[in-house]
């Protein structure tokens, strides 16, 4: 039941509301119930007691004295809404039944000695009654006590029987009272609850319209917490951390954006002008070849951005398909390294692999070996002619970890941490006019899709050194 | 006409040096920002075609420099940060001229040659001095009604005089503002360019518009 939560709140009130009221309804209902229920037996008993004080023993036999003048029998002898009695001995015999009753019998409840039992009835002429079954010793004549012989108490039985209309006209009418009374209650609840929910809801509407007040491109505009109840304040804050990883992971949108669209335009520029420049006026062939070919190599140049862009955004999206197998990594290093290795031995860079036989991950092969490629690129790109390019390979920790270091960094500790962000390019890379600053973020965002982390370090004797961690290939990982 | 080119990408550099020297103007060119900022606080440049994304110093930190230091050469900044916050960023810091890449090397060079003029205040592209007429968007001569036909060396040797018309004009000045110092590192050069302008504009019986002023170097003017 989700719903509205004013809706929510108002029910929840509501239903509670009503079901206190039902208890305390049948409650006072039972209570009432009793107590009038008790005032109609005490009477019946009374009545029942003062019928029995008129019944007699006398010479062994048990006699009603009904018609004399202490007792007023005229609710037993009117023809309308009478009242009824019948009285027996031990035996069952009949000896007295008030005029109303006719030759009928009234039913005897189950009662015994001195303890009367009362029970609801229909009277024998159909109205709603209730009788009290009433089990006594008469009291014994005095001749018949002064006799020789010994007395023998006999036992009687008497039924009272009246109609209950009158407490069940006062038992409809406090029902209905008490009824009315509670739909009356929990119609104001509803009233109550729906003005208390409106106004404690108040602030949820506030927030609702500084929320909606936000635009894309203002999300550094953080929801004031003051003002706001206590309870909605880790919302507002976890609010405001939200629209603050936002605006981060949106600046870094636009700037990469811009970037790329900077990183575009200057070749771009560069054709154009290499282009104009040749075509400004007549020239010898040699010097349009030189402007087509420079034309080409730039051209390159933005084929290899292009191509860059559209794999990161890829590996950002997770649109790469993985396939992953084993792959033996001395065996890849030593395969991608190869069409390197003739532009290093000509800078006299030598190169050294100490990844171990038999080390092995399980990864998309494809994918690491962009990785790869690129670092090892890297690598042979950056370090001095005559300088050191070394590839090194463990496993540790349940993880696979292979470094690229190579000589000759000119970053500082502090810039290496940059290296992996988009179109991130030290000065080096700038000057050389070539590297774009994509390649390492290729490899970091590669590495991560892989399941795996990358980081760059410096060394103070100026190596520059990337590591990577894979995961291991679960079968045959070496310990 | 005197210009530095500071601009990282080497083809981009290439070009657009080499489409100014073509245009007749000297040209030092570097790729690095604190490299940038030397070039122009050592010489006299008349126009500074600036990036703004350099290694080393970047563009805008450049203008604030030479602006700081009073330099008057006026700063064309080439950048291919397009966003209206940009320019006016750029504007504000006292660049003079602004333009986005990829642009066309017209564009340029007619940018280029507008704050060229501005730097000797001449907003009129025409340069008249007697019947001497120089166009200088089309750079061509007319003596009277005739064409002269001029090198692009000689044609902006004789623009950079027509500029500072009436002025003496050193050859310090004639060989920093118009000629490559990397590329001729002798002066004489500038007495051989004078005499190769003088044969091709002076007529005989005209009274003539270059003068020799002695021990200090050459006027351009209908009277000495």
């Amino acid at each position: 039941m989700i719903g509205s939560l004013r809706s929510r709140l108002l029910l929840l009130t509501v239903a509670g509301m009503t079901l206190v009221l039902a208890v305390f309804a049948l409650a006072m209902d039972a209570a009432v119930d009793r107590s009038l229920m008790g005032g109609f037996d005490a009477a019946l008993d009374a009545t029942a007691r003062m019928l029995a004080a008129e019944v007699e023993q006398k010479d062994g036999k048990i006699e009603a004295g009904f018609g004399g003048e202490e007792v007023d029998m005229s609710a037993f002898n009117r023809p309308e809404r009478p009242e009824y009695y019948e009285l027996w001995d031990e035996d069952g015999q009949v000896l007295a039944r008030s005029p109303s009753l006719g030759a009928g019998d009234l039913p005897r409840g189950a009662a015994s000695l001195d303890t009367p039992a009362f029970e609801a009835l229909a009277l024998p002429d159909g109205r709603p009654g209730r009788s009290v079954t009433f089990v006594f010793q008469p009291k014994v004549e005095q001749e018949d006590r002064r006799s020789q012989s010994p007395v023998v108490a006999k036992r009687a039985t008497l039924v009272v029987a009246r109609e209950t209309a009158d407490i069940d006209a006062k038992r409809s009418a406090f029902r209905w009272l008490l009824g009315s009374a509670a739909a009356g209650t929990i119609l104001l609840t509803l009233l109550v609850a729906a003005l208390v929910v409106r106004q404690g809801l108040r602030p949820l509407d506030r927030l609702a319209a500084q929320i909606a007040a936000i635009r894309e491109e203002r999300l550094d505009t953080a929801i004031p917490p003051d003002g706001m109840p206590r309870e909605m304040t880790p919302i507002v804050q976890r609010l405001n951390d939200l629209l603050r990883r936002l605006e981060e992971a949106f600046q870094r949108e636009r700037a990469f954006t811009a970037d790329a669209a900077h990183e575009l335009r200057t070749p771009l520029a560069g054709i154009r002008a290499t282009l104009e420049v040749a075509l400004s006026r007549a020239r010898e062939p040699e010097e349009y070849q030189g402007a087509l070919r420079e034309s080409v190599e730039i051209i390159t140049h933005m084929q290899t951005i292009v191509s860059d862009l559209l794999m990161l955004a890829r590996l950002e999206g997770g649109q790469v398909p993985l396939r992953p197998e084993p792959v033996p990594l001395r065996q890849e290093v030593e395969r991608l390294w190869r069409p390197l290795a003739g532009q290093a031995e000509k800078r006299a860079v030598r190169f050294a692999s100490n990844v171990p036989a038999g080390l092995t991950v399980a990864a998309d092969r494809e994918l690491l070996a962009m990785a790869v490629s690129n670092l090892l690129a890297n690598a042979a790109e950056y370090t001095n002619d005559g300088g050191r390019i070394e590839i090194s390979g463990r496993a540790a920790g349940g993880k696979i970890e292979l470094a690229f270091s190579n000589t000759a960094c000119c970053l500082s500790a502090e810039q290496a941490q940059h290296v992996f962000e988009r179109f991130w390019r030290g000065d080096a890379a700038r000057a050389a006019g070539v590297h774009c600053g994509l390649g390492l973020a290729l490899v970091e965002r590669a590495v991560a899709v892989l399941g795996g982390e990358a980081t760059a370090a410096v060394s103070p004797d100026g190596v520059f050194t990337v590591r990577l961690v894979l995961p291991p290939a679960s079968s045959q990982a070496p310990e | 006409m005197r210009v530095l080119v500071v601009e990282d990408y080497p083809p981009l550099q290439r070009a657009v040096a080499k489409g100014l020297r073509e245009a007749g103007f000297a040209v030092d060119a570097t790729g690095d920002g604190e490299e940038g900022l030397w070039y122009a606080t050592t010489n006299d440049y008349d126009v500074i075609v600036l990036d703004l994304m350099l290694p080393g110093l970047d563009g805008l930190a450049i203008l604030k420099r030479l602006r700081s230091d009073g330099r008057p050469a006026h700063v064309l900044i080439l950048t291919a940060k397009d966003t209206v916050a940009d320019r006016v960023r750029g504007l504000d810091l006292g660049a003079d001229d602004y333009l986005v890449k990829p642009f066309a090397l017209e564009e340029l060079l007619a940018r280029v040659r507008a704050l060229a003029r501005r730097a000797y205040r001449a907003k009129n592209p025409c340069l008249e001095i007697g019947d001497l007429r120089i166009e200088t968007t089309k750079q061509r001569v007319y003596r009277g009604r005739e064409s002269v036909h001029l090198t692009p060396r000689e044609y902006a040797l004789l623009e950079y005089l027509a500029m500072r018309a009436g002025e003496t004009v050193s050859r310090t000045d004639i060989w920093e503002h118009v000629y490559e110092f990397t590329s001729e590192a002798d002066s004489n050069v500038v007495d051989v360019y004078i005499a190769y302008l003088r044969r091709k504009l002076e007529r005989p019986g005209k009274p003539p518009l270059i003068h020799t002023v002695r021990g200090r170097g050459y006027s351009l003017g209908a009277a000495p």
